[in-house]
């Protein structure tokens, strides 16, 4: 030992080429955990909340056939697209399967009075003002935002629908465009040529003057 | 040429300064490995949601519950025994379908003045047809419609299936006392509902409750209708 005591082992040679290493990859890792991380892909999309009755839109709406508008009524006319009141499940379940025991928050709420308290699955910035009514009725398909809601057994969000998502759409909203009597056709695809059905975008497009505006004040009202 | 320093053979370092190396590198993996995992499934949980902003407002949105009340409604009901201003339906004949004739009161066998029977009118009739009545009725108004296969299933299947399913199939509308029913009587039903089947007043605004009675009446006609007068139209397939 003696005099040697002092001096640095051979291996802190390693600490000068690590320490670089590491301040190079770190700031690029940090990057990719916060991009990746934080996206909404990460934190919104998925989310497939437990529901107080296990309803299926791929029975009623997939395998049944039953239009999305049949229960969500106010789609066509209003901002808000309506969950259904326990009135409109009566309608069938007043008669069908009456006794499930899956049912039993449903015959609870038509006995009660008090609403079936629905888990809501996607859910915008309260100051973000969306409106169905003017997606819907220019040919902007429920498959657009809400995935083939058509084939889930328990619903979940599909799209980030976040700001950046939005705006991918009013940048470029044709490929998102069909006749408006197809809208809830989800399985619905455009049946021919890539330039036909650029064409048939087009047409759409002019016929219903869709012009989507990038204005902050289109949203955020 | 690289510097000295990095040449083999590597100096050996203490073995306390290898594990926390290791360690460290696994624990910056997590992070993206939850992430990855987060992105491929779905979850229960309520989203994660770090940055708050104004996202979530002291306001209440449609169909949303407010405990403030007791029943848990944000959106407030009617006041029993009130009418809220503009929703005031006196026209009988738009809102029941009923007319007075030689002094009695009886079904309506034309539409409501204000609207009038077009092409449009029977189209958007046909549309909110195959939307509200077609899912009983069949596309066709036979009383074949795909809720009519499915609980007639379930009946016909094991008690544990069926569920308590009690099943009265749907009315054909090409039946004669259908076809004889003045388009007001026929708007009552839809309004109001006839036996197992529900109202729909709820869910289809007025105009488009008798939209609905006039493409059934024209459906009904379509059953009947002379060889001679079928002109050939275009389907929407071919205008395409």
């Amino acid at each position: 030992m003696g005099r040697y005591h002092y001096v640095f082992p051979k291996w802190s040679n390693l600490l000068l080429p690590g320490a670089l290493f590491f301040g190079a990859t770190f700031p690029l890792y940090a990057v990719f955990v916060v991009a990746f991380g934080f996206s909404p892909k990460t934190t919104d999309v998925g989310y497939m909340p437990e529901q107080p009755i296990p309803y299926s839109h791929a029975l009623h709406a997939g395998e049944l056939g039953i239009d999305c508008r049949y229960c969500h009524n106010t789609v066509e006319d209003a901002a808000h697209a309506a969950i259904p009141p326990t009135q409109t499940c009566m309608n069938c379940h007043a008669h069908i399967k009456k006794d499930s025991p899956l049912l039993e928050p449903l015959r609870e709420s038509w006995e009660s009075g008090q609403p079936v308290r629905w888990v809501r699955v996607h859910d915008l910035p309260d100051y973000s003002y969306f409106n169905h009514a003017a997606h819907v009725n220019r040919g902007v398909s429920c498959v657009s935002c809400h995935g083939r809601v058509d084939l889930m057994e328990e619903v979940w969000q599909e799209e980030r629908l976040s700001m950046g998502w939005c705006l991918e759409c009013h940048r470029n909203p044709e490929p998102h465009l069909r006749d408006p009597a197809l809208v809830t056709n989800l399985a619905w695809k455009f049946d021919g040529e890539a330039e036909a059905e650029a064409d048939y975008h087009e047409r759409i497009r002019d016929q219903f003057a869709v012009n989507p505006s990038q204005d902050c004040s289109t949203c955020h009202r | 040429m690289l510097p000295k320093f990095l040449l083999p053979p590597i100096p050996k370092p203490p073995r306390i300064l290898v594990i926390v190396t290791v360690i460290g590198t696994t624990f910056a993996l997590l992070p993206p490995a939850i992430a990855a995992r987060m992105r491929s499934e779905n979850s229960r949980e309520p989203r994660i949601h770090l940055i708050q902003d104004m996202d979530n407002q002291a306001r209440w949105k449609a169909q949303q519950a407010n405990s403030l009340f007791a029943d848990g409604r944000a959106m407030r009901p009617n006041v029993e025994g009130t009418v809220a201003r503009g929703e005031l339906r006196t026209d009988d004949h738009l809102e029941r379908g009923r007319v007075i004739k030689e002094g009695t009161e009886v079904w309506a066998d034309t539409v409501p003045t204000g609207l009038e029977v077009s092409e449009a009118f029977v189209r958007r009739g046909q549309e909110r047809f195959n939307i509200f009545c077609a899912p009983c009725h069949g596309w066709s108004g036979l009383g074949d419609g795909p809720i009519h296969r499915r609980a007639q299933s379930l009946v016909d299947g094991s008690p544990t299936l069926s569920q308590g399913t009690v099943w009265v199939q749907p009315k054909n509308l090409h039946e004669q006392i259908y076809i004889d029913q003045p388009i007001g009587q026929v708007y009552a039903t839809i309004t109001l509902g006839a036996r197992s089947m529900a109202g729909y007043k709820a869910q289809i605004p007025v105009e488009d409750r008798w939209a609905i009675a006039a493409y059934v009446k024209a459906l009904q006609a379509s059953e009947t209708v002379a060889e001679t007068m079928i002109e050939t139209v275009a389907t929407p397939a071919e205008e395409n």
